[in-house]
């Protein structure tokens, strides 16, 4: 039984998830001026870890994951408040929280969890159902009360890609779209509320955003010089190990958020299209196996897997080239650090579960 | 029913989910074509943007803190001078353009191959300091050649200066470069090359000296030429320190003390505690220890035996001798054993136990009251007396004014001395006290040990008739001290034999006196060795000069005026013979100088 999902398993994502890691691990060891240490090690040694997990994630019930969604939802949301009250008790703002010798996000397990409930909750409602008001209710609940949290940590990325993942699935399940328009006019009047959260050095960020020239030694000093180096790269890049902008210590978290300027430098735009190319790959997979899978909860559950994946790509490489506020989005499974890297895995191993019970014809509580 | 609001369902997906990823793919074409505008368009702009485009941050050191002598006589202050760089990657080969710098400044093999070495070491780019603090002559010379110089160039830098040379170096210290474990310090950490102070005030004073750090966010091309500035932050001078000190009477210090291989001279106000003038000799430059190379200055200061580092009023330690006497006698008074009109005979020796202490007039003073026998300094009534009192009894009117103490005046290293008791011998030496011992104690002889600091201190309150003078090296306003009324009555009794010391004949310091100022004092003559009995009993011994190091240490503490005192003196010339013949005068001239600044 568990050997025939393992073979059944999708091993064309399996392979884009290695070559993805990979190609991050190259980064990390340029990044460390051509070394294993500190980062490219731990980096492959973390995904193959997580790979194994989300393998065992893929063979286990769907039904019992569908049926303890709204359960992990609660314990997630409960770790990100702990995180919040932590930071409260100790020294200023904290998003981390430290499990099993890993410090973990909890705001990027929240994402999987708001995509399984999501996912539940439209599974289980009848399609006429979707239309009413009323209903809206719960899934905004789902959305709202991590974001809040999220906001007033403050992460500004994290908050902004958990509302638009929110827009992508109920886009998707079948909400008009003037109810988007609706509440986008409605977060507009409701601006002057989110900005006194808002702590200033955010609010710095979109100024600088707006004009980088004005703080060249800021968040614009950044971008000034991810472009720098992204430019000084070329169509096929200065060679691996060739960066200079790097090196010289002018890119602030290069081997975080800013990874891919790196990897642009040093390849060139032959570099950053594959990139591109692979993700889109990934998510275009995704899409293949949640228009595949007979049950609403499969569906919702890849689509919302792939639409979180694309947040993450789309925002990172519009940070770093300048089309975004620098946020602080990492590039998944290519830049350094354990949390994004668990909670993509993580979702990774329910996409490919739903791939194996494609079949099922619908998923109840009964 | 069920069946058709399914396939509606399942067209919705269908369709949302098309378009959904045909807006992601959009979004994706969108930073696509933002990669190509920077990576291929617009790319050998950012080329030429990052060959430029170097960022350095260039750390500019604070000028250290100006340090005052008490009427804003510049003591200690930093002097522009220029040094030499090389930035290896603007030569064409190093050896070539330090051959052509041995043109101008003279470059020895070693000097050579270590500068080679540094520049193996750093980046390309970097500079090196290869000469510190070169001449005008030089700097002209290299300045006319400099485009046949290539990766040569000259800065300017600060150097600290003492103007005095050698008379402030005991007070001021000096100031090097830190240390591994001084770099662990807050402040100093992030500055390893800005030098610190490393004795006396530039040490204990560093925090207020030393100012802050500022920074300069320079945009370099890759010959290292700065292209723009982008940010600067002034660094902000250390602070400035007032001292008390007196540069007219310390210089005047320094000088008298010349004219003997080793000594101190101290001077208190006695009204604030301010320490007026803290000489020790001999003494060093600290300029030649800061101006590089100092190795040979060091080597010189290093081998000398008399250590000329060492701050004889702070860390010297002596035998008081008949300097002691007063607390001694204090003591007596206090504890009854003894009242003024107390009398003893001496007959120039006394025997106790199976032994005989000498006086050191060897014929005997005869009878002798305490007024007396400080006058004369007799040691035999003092034998007499402390016999009756006990040591520990000694040690408690010593401590009460101020010796064996270490005062809060920020100097670092102070020796605190001995005042010896039954119990600092059980703890220090595992013995018991012999009542020997309390006798040569009670002549300022045997364990005892001050420093000449703690005599003038010790003077100071005798001299205040009490006062708890707390002294200071900065200036100070004014203070009311709290007045320990204790030993009133025994220190007027005290003082009155002081002023009987100088101004009286057969006073042992009667030859000093001063005649339009009068004052009080002691002399003290304190033995490094035993006199053997024979040695006693020729006459040729006190005639004879002795070997130096074998002559008796000479000693005075005293106070000016006698009727109002306004300054306390401690003098100690070491192995410069008797109190009376080499200290006193010395005080005397000291005490005249004085009175005639009117401060």
């Amino acid at each position: 039984m568990i050997f025939q999902k393992l073979k059944n398993l999708n091993y064309l994502l399996i392979f884009l998830l290695i070559l993805l890691s990979f190609i991050g691990a190259a980064g990390l060891y340029s990044a460390a001026d051509g070394s294993y240490q500190p980062w490219a090690t731990k980096h492959l040694i973390r995904f193959y870890v997580f790979l194994l997990m989300a393998m065992v994630i893929s063979i286990i019930d769907i039904k019992l994951i569908y049926k303890y969604s709204y359960v992990l939802f609660i314990i997630s949301l409960l770790l990100l408040i702990s995180v919040e009250i932590i930071g409260v008790l100790g020294k200023g703002a904290t998003r981390w929280i430290r499990i099993f010798g890993l410090s973990i996000q909890p705001s990027e397990l929240v994402k999987i969890t708001i995509i399984l409930s999501l996912a539940k909750f439209y599974n289980d409602i009848k399609f006429e159902n979707i239309k009413k008001i009323s209903y809206l209710f719960f899934p905004f609940l789902i959305l709202i009360t991590p974001f809040i949290f999220v906001v007033i940590q403050p992460d500004l990325g994290t908050s902004l890609s958990i509302i638009v993942l929110g827009i992508f699935i109920l886009f998707f399940v079948g909400i008009r779209i003037w109810k988007f328009i609706l509440g986008l006019i409605l977060s507009v009047i409701s601006i002057p509320i989110v900005l006194q959260f808002i702590k200033p050095y955010q609010r710095d960020r979109v100024i600088s955003f707006l004009n980088p020239e004005s703080d060249p030694l800021g968040q614009g000093y950044q971008l000034i010089q991810s472009k720098i180096a992204l430019g000084s790269g070329g169509a096929t890049g200065k060679g691996f190990l060739q960066g200079t902008q790097s090196y010289l210590e002018y890119l602030p978290e290069k081997q975080t958020d800013f990874i891919f300027t790196l990897i642009g430098e040093e390849f060139g735009f032959l570099g950053t299209i594959f990139i591109i190319a692979l993700f889109i790959l990934l998510i275009a997979v995704c899409y293949f196996i949640s228009i595949k899978s007979f049950h609403s909860f499969g569906k919702i559950l890849a689509l919302g897997v792939a639409s979180n994946i694309f947040i993450y790509v789309f925002m990172n490489i519009a940070m770093v080239s300048g089309l975004m506020p620098v946020v602080g989005i990492p590039l998944p499974l290519i830049s350094y650090g354990g949390s994004v890297m668990l909670s993509i895995m993580i979702s990774m191993g329910l996409v490919l579960n739903v791939d194996l019970n494609y079949n099922l014809k619908k998923l109840n509580n009964a | 029913m069920f069946y058709s609001e399914q396939k509606k369902q399942i067209t919705t997906y269908n369709r949302r989910t098309f378009f959904l990823f045909l807006l992601k793919l959009s979004l994706f074409s969108a930073v696509g074509w933002r990669m190509y505008n920077i990576q291929i368009l617009d790319s050998s702009k950012y080329k030429t943007l990052s060959k430029k485009n170097q960022i350095d941050l260039e750390i500019i050191f604070p000028l250290r803190g100006k340090i005052f002598d008490r009427n804003n006589i510049l003591i200690a202050e930093n002097e522009k001078v220029y040094d030499v760089y090389l930035i290896p990657e603007n030569t064409k080969s190093i050896n070539n353009t330090l051959n052509s710098l041995s043109k101008f400044i003279d470059i020895d093999f070693a000097k050579r191959r270590k500068i080679i070495e540094l520049t193996s070491k750093v980046k390309k780019f970097e500079k090196i300091k290869i000469f510190e603090n070169i001449s005008w002559s030089i700097l002209e010379k290299i300045e006319t050649n400099k485009y046949n110089l290539e990766g040569i160039f000259i800065a300017e830098d600060h150097l600290r200066v003492y103007p005095y040379k050698e008379v402030f170096s005991h007070l001021l210290g000096y100031i090097s470069k830190p240390n591994q474990t001084e770099l662990s310090l807050p402040f100093i950490s992030k500055m390893p090359d800005l030098d610190i102070g490393k004795e006396g005030l530039e040490k204990s004073f560093n925090p207020l000296l030393v100012g802050k750090a500022g920074q300069r966010e320079i945009e370099v091309n890759s010959k290292g030429r700065i292209i723009r500035e982008i940010s600067k932050v002034d660094s902000i001078q250390g602070g400035e320190l007032s001292l008390s000190v007196d540069l007219r009477i310390q210089e005047y210090a320094i000088n008298l003390l010349k004219s003997y291989r080793a000594g101190s001279i101290n001077v208190i106000n006695i009204k604030n505690g301010e320490i007026l003038c803290m000489a020790s000799t001999p003494t060093y430059d600290a300029n030649k220890i800061i101006k590089k190379p100092n190795k040979e200055y060091w080597e010189s200061i290093l081998s000398n035996s008399l250590s000329p580092l060492t701050n004889r009023s702070l860390q010297g330690l002596y035998s008081p001798g008949s300097t002691f006497k007063m607390i001694v006698a204090i003591a007596a008074l206090k504890y009854g054993v003894i009242n003024s009109n107390s009398t003893h005979s001496c007959s120039g020796k006394i025997e106790f136990g199976d032994r005989l202490y000498h006086c050191w007039k060897t014929n005997g003073h005869g009878k002798m009251d305490v007024t007396d026998a400080i006058k004369q300094s007799c040691d035999v009534f003092f034998y007499e007396t402390s016999k009756k009192i006990g040591i520990d009894k000694i040690a408690k009117v010593a401590q009460d004014f101020g010796l064996g103490q270490i005062f809060d005046i920020s100097m670092p290293n102070q020796k605190k001395g001995i005042i010896p008791s039954k119990k600092w011998k059980k703890t220090t030496l595992g013995e018991s006290w012999y009542a020997g011992e309390t006798l040569i104690s009670g002549i300022g002889q045997g364990f005892v040990l001050t420093s000449p600091f703690q005599l003038a201190v010790m003077t100071s309150i005798i001299a205040s008739n009490g006062k708890m003078i707390e002294p200071t090296i900065v200036k100070r306003k004014n203070v009311n001290f709290k007045t320990n009324t204790k030993y009133s009555k025994e220190i007027k009794i005290i003082k009155k034999a002081m002023f009987k010391v100088v101004n009286e004949n057969k006073g042992t310091a009667f030859k000093s006196r001063l005649e339009d100022v009068k004052f009080a004092g002691k002399t003290g003559t304190s033995q490094v060795r035993s006199i053997s009995l024979k040695e006693r009993e020729s006459d040729e011994f006190r005639k004879k000069e002795q070997e130096w190091k074998n002559r008796d240490h000479a000693l005075f503490v005293g106070y000016i005026p006698y009727d109002d005192p306004q300054y306390a003196i401690s003098v100690i010339i070491e192995h410069g013979g008797s109190g009376a013949s080499t200290a006193a005068p010395i005080a005397k001239q000291v005490f005249n100088y004085i009175h005639k600044l009117d401060l």
